[in-house]
């Protein structure tokens, strides 16, 4: 492939994301238009939700995208060797467990250490979790959609039992875990900002993944069995299975990853309603990407902006959030029809 | 395309620049609910409180619905950050983000609905529903003809458990070989998971049904209209429009009222850190019955209700909490 056809394909991928973005924008306007809402009022509180402040667009839009971010890109893994790992909000779940028990027995280990531990736990919770449609697809040939899918339902039930068992606080009366020590705690980034350092590891994960798919011939095996698994097969004798196989772990253990920042960088503390479905956006937010890691990082901080200006819609302009996953879910819809034509 | 990137962003950079300082005076009160506005319970009657703090006091107000840790905390930091003199964090899983952000906030009122501690700032309101729960627990152990209540909380927290002890303590006093049984759903938003969970104890016998589920409870009222001679008792708010035939009475928590004591006394410069606790003589948690059901209650049972409410207002009649199995 030569490098202008290359680009030009990078070019469509961004005009039909921006073209996505912006009918779904529009479709808000005309659902708050038609629901009787101050259109340009609802509009603006929106946008200084998201970007009005340097504090609104870290503490809100960046937190916010930071869980997004990680997310997107352990989809955009799995997808790349053709695998859709629908099972994110599980892993997620089961990294949050993982990094809430390490980060309980960290104690006084030095920061750089416990959070490193921490997170390393989450990601091998993430993993574990992903091993069982891993082996069910390589075993009998289960469908990994179906499975990662139906595990996100085991994830949220075993929350639920860690926090009103073995996690629980010690006073045994609400479902929650005790916070994490300090040691497991990522560092906030300036005084008063919400924003913590996770949001710059995911930046850094994105940047790896980039090299780690573009550059290495790893990178290369799995791009090529997401495009042809039997060309993959037959013409490069690649192992087809076992690939697709480590990428489903990889992006499993990223997963579980983006549960470890959540709770190493905001909420110190296992609670049962601890995603607000960050699992499904982020496959939203890895489609409108178009599963380039670069992509991914800025869908994941328009999504980020969208949720953080539906917030103050709902506070400044009183309309209800709902409205943004309107917009959402056009976002996709539209992505996929553009996907659709292209196939 | 790079360059397009690197406009975007600083597009965005400039934008933030433009920080919004606005300075107000006046009294600003916002609320914070954990779920939907519309469950027709707990979270309802907050917001119904606040409009009244708007309409009656003439106070702006503003609210917001957070579901996770995260939005909680970010909600509660982005009011105080544009001066809202009162936060209301509606549930017991403010507490612990309400201190934190307090810290930085010290003109801020955090008020924690169901909190437990009293931080400078931060102020719980402890609403003693569990009066009002065995009142109405004397009322089902009086309706009941199979001798089997059931329960079905949202979560198992601290108000929600001794709300059930106080619903068997009660309908133990009328009838002392009541069987009692407890579902806890584990989410306070899933009206199938609600119901599922009322029509299980209404096939095993149970025909008096009460909850704390807010939303959740709304399938706990729809399986019990479709069971012939359930009956079912509200919670939080007056419920009786839910099902008007099925509905004996309701333990009210008056959320409206308790959320306008706390704003009047703000706006009057009054105030002063403490935990509000309510209970029946307060008027805030109160008995609210379904007249068009009265007239089949059993003889003299309004009598012993009335009694058991004063020995609880005097003191001498109290909930013991974990008793029940």
């Amino acid at each position: 492939m030569t490098v202008s056809t290359r680009q030009g394909e990078l070019r469509r991928d961004i005009s039909q994301a921006i073209g996505a973005f912006v009918v779904g924008m529009a479709l808000l306007a005309l659902f708050l238009l038609v629901a009787g809402f101050d259109v340009p009022a609802s509009l603006t509180a929106l946008w200084h939700g998201a970007f009005g402040s340097w504090y609104e667009f870290t503490s809100a839009t960046l937190v916010r995208a930071t869980p997004l971010i990680i997310l997107g890109l352990a989809f955009t893994l799995g997808a790349k060797a053709g695998m859709l790992n629908i099972g994110m909000e599980g892993q997620f779940a089961a990294g949050a467990i993982a990094a809430t028990w390490a980060g309980l027995q960290i104690g006084n280990a030095p920061p750089l250490i416990g959070v490193t531990i921490t997170l390393v736990a989450a990601g091998l919770a993430g993993a574990v979790f992903v091993s069982i449609p891993t082996l069910l697809r390589a075993r009998f040939g289960v469908t990994e959609v179906i499975s990662t899918l139906l595990l996100n339902f085991v994830g949220a039930a075993l929350v639920s039992w860690m926090v009103t068992g073995p996690l629980q606080e010690p006073t045994r009366s609400y479902p929650q875990s005790s916070a994490i020590g300090m040691a497991a705690r990522l560092p906030h980034l300036g005084a008063g900002s919400r924003l913590h350092a996770g949001f710059l590891f995911a930046v850094f994960l994105a940047l790896l993944l980039f090299i780690l798919l573009n550059v290495t011939s790893w990178g290369f095996r799995i791009r090529a069995v997401g495009a042809g698994p039997r060309a993959a097969a037959i013409i490069g004798r690649m192992p087809v299975a076992g690939i697709g196989a480590w990428a489903l772990l990889w992006s499993g253990a990223l997963a579980g990853v983006g549960g470890g920042v959540e709770i190493s960088g905001v909420s110190y503390a296992l609670y049962q309603n601890l995603s607000p479905g960050y699992g499904f956006t982020a496959i939203a937010v890895a489609l409108l990407g178009r599963l380039r890691p670069g992509l991914v990082l800025v869908s994941a901080i328009l999504f980020g902006a969208l949720e953080a200006g539906a917030a103050a819609m709902q506070r400044d302009a009183a309309v209800p959030a709902v409205a943004v996953q309107v917009v959402e879910a056009v976002v996709i819809l539209v992505m996929l029809l553009s996907m659709r034509r292209r196939a | 395309m790079r360059t397009r990137t690197v406009v975007l962003f600083a597009c965005l950079l400039v934008a933030c620049s433009k920080a919004a300082d606005r300075g107000q005076t006046a009294v600003r009160v916002a609320l914070i609910t954990p779920g939907s506005i519309t469950d027709a319970a707990w979270n309802a009657g907050a917001y119904k409180g606040l409009r009244q703090i708007r309409d009656s006091l003439g106070l702006s107000v503003s609210n917001i619905e957070a579901r996770t840790p995260a939005e909680q905390e970010e909600a509660l930091r982005s009011y105080a950050r544009q001066g809202y003199t009162v936060v209301f964090g509606h549930g017991y899983e403010f507490q612990d983000p309400a201190e934190r952000v307090a810290q930085d906030f010290p003109n801020t009122i955090f008020v924690v609905t169901s909190g437990e501690r009293v931080r400078s700032n931060v102020v719980p309101l402890v609403f003693r529903i569990h009066e009002a729960t065995y009142l109405v627990g004397m009322l089902a152990g009086a309706m009941t003809h199979t001798g089997k209540i059931g329960f079905v909380g949202g979560m198992e927290l601290p108000p929600i458990k001794l709300g059930y002890d106080g619903w068997v303590q009660g309908a133990k006093a009328v009838r002392p070989d009541v069987q009692s049984r407890v579902t806890y759903l584990n989410t306070f938003d899933d009206a199938a998971a609600g119901k599922e969970a009322a029509l299980a104890m209404i096939r095993l016998g149970v025909d008096q049904l009460h909850h704390n589920a807010d939303a959740a409870a709304l399938g706990v009222f729809s399986a019990a209209k479709e069971s012939p001679g359930v009956q079912v008792y509200g919670a939080n708010g007056d419920q009786v429009s839910l099902a008007p035939d099925r509905v004996v009475a309701s333990a009210v928590v008056d959320l409206p009222r308790a959320f306008l004591l706390v704003a009047r006394d703000v706006k009057q410069g009054t105030f002063t850190p403490r935990v509000e606790s309510f209970g029946l003589a307060s008027g805030v948690i109160r008995l609210a019955t379904n007249p068009a059901l009265e007239a089949s209650w059993p003889a003299g049972l309004k009598g012993r209700i009335q009694a058991a409410r004063d020995s609880i207002v005097a003191g001498t009649l109290k909930i013991t909490e974990g008793t029940t199995p």
